[in-house]
């Protein structure tokens, strides 16, 4: 049974003509961790926004289809209620500060306040996100004073911290170092493993190669190629549509038609691309 | 990192730990008293016997004098010479600037208003020294004040500042396409609309997205808020409450006595 | 028109001493990139270029001018400067009027600034867009209208702050188009920038700044290949510069042609 499942989801924001998501059928699996790639302006924040309730909720619009999480449609619950199963963290972290705490502790810990979470709870819980994502160090400074790479890890931590079901990410780790990004991407794959079911869009395709169980490549507001990260990540209907591909798979591919790569998959992270290579100027 | 914009100076002292409505029904009840009273030396008294006392055992006393000298005494300077010239009273002229007469009755009346100026504003610089904006709102939350109104207070505090920045970038990157800050030109309005365009459109798209983070993080939420911090409500507090209310009714009960 | 820094030295108001000692000549027609670590001082460095800050001590001049006797608006003249976030710039009624108002402010005559505006447009696909809403349009297209607005003022040096941040493949390609004419029309361009792909694949210059001072300044395949040195500034080398340093590849590459003609090399070596 997919957890979330979207049904012939056509949207237009308000005072627009065009639908920003033109006929959207998706599902995820219980505790699947996938990713959504596309150019900008395909629809991924919104397909975001979508999944987690917010259209049609918060910016009202046209939307046709439905939109289930663990059985229940968005269109038949409220707000408040559907961010208590679906957390969601999107790019900008500086408008994710709340401004009303002082401190990346109370800062976190706001969620909880707002739900009703026991002091005690609440403390560890805190504790444990901090830890999971690498910023207990950063526990008594204040979220303004952070880089744009910490306070996105604030971000995400002040979800995960909600224990939501279901977490929707759009584009977490874009100010962050790669060894943030992989900090981050462990994070992101333990908490899978341990069942909570993750859906991010992400652009760095080095590791969603790495880490992430199935891709779905969007395009105007359509799904145009869904499947293992191989599969749609190598794929030259992702190059030719102006996808961000990894450049070893763009390269791999050149030397494929010079005849300087002679496997049938192309590589898509640094230690496929070696391996590859290895063996055409094999010693 | 600029510097917030609230008062609150971090230290520990008795006022510090008291409960924040303590101080609250403290500062109202020092202004209370010294509109209300009859005695006309009361607001001066309040201020040597209350307010002075207060900043030294709040640990806040050179703070409090800083906003005193730079702020507090030139406006109730400005208001008694003010209003010593131009409220009404025929009695003897005491003194005269630049041909406008103060007379005796005028400064006593200016006189009176300005210290009681003095103390509203001083009761009230002293509860936001002493006490940390999160606790204030948070205490007030509890005891009912929308928690919407709490948020838009305690993140204005902050975001102050932020905007502040914001609109120095804005001012910086218009400069660098040869918008002259420094000609005469400038002051026509079309000038400001470069300035002001993208901090407003640029907050507009902010205050959305604010919107949908603190939303995603259950601030509609109808479950009965909980709170990290304890913030204790001793039997200390509610006793210094009940006697400050005692003093203000008595001070009424005085006023309406003498009508 | 040459950038001349000689021993600049710049501290902020809180006592930090952001650059500690630039020395560098960039001459007219160069394509720079600076990298390195937050902090490093690459946006303290490339606000001295048109006066929006002032040397503490050292000089800057552009084009023979010391930057000290001139106003920022009138070094607007020299030096373009895109900022980072277009959201902090656009503020007009439609692309058109957001494109004509820096060459309006140079007060150029209207035929000018006309002729200025239509060739922006057109090196950064905006003109099918002209009348729209900087605000209708979505923040990869904002991004284009900030690079036409200051494009368009023709000035002889165009610097980028972080250009490629949040654009997707084909609006850093469409980026890269705009370099290419500005350089092929002769313009200094400078460009600080954390996508290390896009440095090595648009830039023949690259500078790398660590702690205030110069850590490397020199040709892009020479700088690209020292990643011991690049590591201490948090900066990692290209994805294909990489490949051919593990690869064991005698010389940096830094783009695809490079690497295909070098491996085309390794192989043939081997089979002979």
């Amino acid at each position: 049974m997919a957890v979330v499942n979207l049904h012939n989801i056509i949207y237009k924001y308000p005072l627009t003509n065009t639908p920003v998501l033109k006929n959207i059928n998706l599902q995820v699996e219980d505790g699947e961790f996938v990713a959504i790639v596309g150019p900008n302006g395909a629809g991924k924040s919104t397909l975001c926004y979508t999944i987690a309730g917010f259209v049609p909720h918060f910016f009202k619009g046209e939307m046709t289809g439905t939109v289930e999480v663990l059985g229940i449609e968005s269109q038949n619950s409220s707000l408040h209620e559907w961010v208590l199963n679906v957390g969601l963290a999107f790019q900008n972290p500086f408008n994710q500060i709340s401004g009303a705490k002082y401190t990346v502790f109370e800062e976190i810990a706001f969620g909880l306040e707002n739900i009703g979470i026991p002091r005690d709870e609440m403390i560890s819980r805190v504790e444990e996100a901090m830890k999971l994502t690498g910023i207990s160090d950063l526990a008594d400074r204040s979220p303004y004073s952070l880089s744009g790479g910490q306070q996105q890890r604030v971000a995400l931590t002040s979800i995960l911290v909600m224990q939501p079901k279901v977490l929707v990410l759009d584009e977490p780790t874009s100010q962050m170092d790669p060894i943030g990004t992989r900090e981050v991407f462990v994070a992101i794959h333990k908490m899978a493993e341990q069942g909570m079911t993750v859906i991010m869009v992400e652009h760095k395709v080095e590791w969603i190669a790495h880490f992430v169980d199935r891709v779905i490549a969007l395009k105007d507001g359509q799904v145009i190629l869904e499947g293992t990260p191989d599969e749609v990540l190598t794929s030259s209907l992702l190059e030719e549509s102006g996808f961000g591909i990894s450049r070893y798979t763009s390269v791999a591919r050149k030397a494929q038609q010079m005849g300087l790569w002679h496997s049938d998959s192309l590589p898509i992270t640094l230690e496929e691309a070696v391996d590859g290579f290895s063996k055409v100027v094999a010693k | 990192m600029r510097e917030r914009l609230s008062f609150f100076v971090k230290r520990d002292s008795p006022i510090h730990r008291l409960n924040p409505m303590t101080k609250v029904v403290l500062a109202l009840s020092l202004v209370l008293i010294a509109f209300s009273s009859p005695w006309f030396w009361t607001p001066p008294a309040i201020f040597i016997l209350v307010i002075l006392p207060l900043t030294l055992i709040g640990k806040v006393a050179r703070e409090y004098w800083n906003f005193f000298f730079k702020v507090i005494l030139p406006t109730i300077l400005f208001l008694f010479i003010m209003q010593a010239l131009f409220l009404p009273g025929k009695s003897k002229i005491i003194f005269e600037i630049f041909g406008l007469e103060a007379t005796e009755l005028s400064a006593q009346l200016a006189f009176r208003n300005a210290t009681r100026i003095a103390v509203m504003v001083s009761s009230f610089t002293i509860l936001l020294l002493t006490t940390h904006p999160s606790e204030l709102m948070s205490d007030l939350t509890r005891r009912g004040m929308p928690g919407q109104f709490a948020y838009v207070i305690i993140s204005s505090i902050q975001i102050i500042p932020q905007m502040q920045a914001k609109a120095q970038t804005i001012i910086s990157a218009q400069r660098s396409r040869g918008l002259d800050t420094q000609s005469s030109f400038f002051k026509r309005a079309g000038s400001l609309i470069p300035l002001i365009g993208p901090l407003v459109f640029g907050s507009l798209v902010e205050v959305e997205e604010r919107a949908i983070a603190i939303e995603a993080r259950g601030f509609t939420s109808t479950n009965t808020k909980t709170s990290l911090h304890e913030i204790p409500d001793t039997n200390v507090d509610k006793t210094i409450r009940w006697i400050l209310v005692a003093f203000v009714l008595a001070s009424v009960a005085w006023r309406l006595w003498l009508l | 028109m040459k950038i001349e820094i000689r021993d600049l030295h710049f501290s902020y108001p809180t006592g930090v001493e952001a650059l500690q000692g630039i020395t560098l000549t960039i001459e007219s027609g160069e394509q720079v990139a600076i990298v390195g670590q937050n902090g490093a001082g690459k946006t303290t460095l490339v606000k001295h270029l048109n006066a929006l800050l002032l040397p503490t001590s050292g000089e800057v001049r552009i084009g023979g001018w010391d930057t000290k006797s001139q106003s920022v608006a009138k070094l607007a003249r020299r030096v373009g400067y895109v900022f980072q976030n277009p959201d902090e710039q656009l503020f007009s009624k439609n692309v058109e009027a957001e494109v004509a108002f820096g060459p309006n402010n140079l007060k150029l005559d209207k035929e000018q600034v006309q002729r200025l505006v239509e060739d922006a447009l057109t090196m950064t696909e905006l003109s099918d867009k002209r009348e729209t809403n900087p605000y209708d349009l979505s923040p990869t297209w904002r991004k284009m209208v900030a690079l036409a607005s200051v494009i368009s003022m023709d000035t002889d040096i165009v610097v980028f702050d972080e250009p490629t941040t949040g654009q997707d493949a084909m609006s850093i390609a469409r980026i890269a188009n705009v370099i290419k004419t500005l350089r092929q029309r002769g313009k200094t361009v400078i460009t600080i920038t954390h996508d290390i792909d896009f440095c090595a694949e648009n830039f023949e210059r690259v500078i790398a700044l660590s702690q205030g001072k110069v850590l490397l300044d020199g040709k892009t395949n020479d700088v690209l290949g020292q990643d011991e040195i690049l590591a201490t500034t948090y900066v990692d080398p290209p994805q294909l510069t990489r490949l051919g340093k593990r690869l064991g590849f005698k010389n940096t590459v830094r783009n695809q042609e490079e690497f295909l003609t070098v491996l085309k090399k390794e192989k043939s070596t081997y089979l002979s």
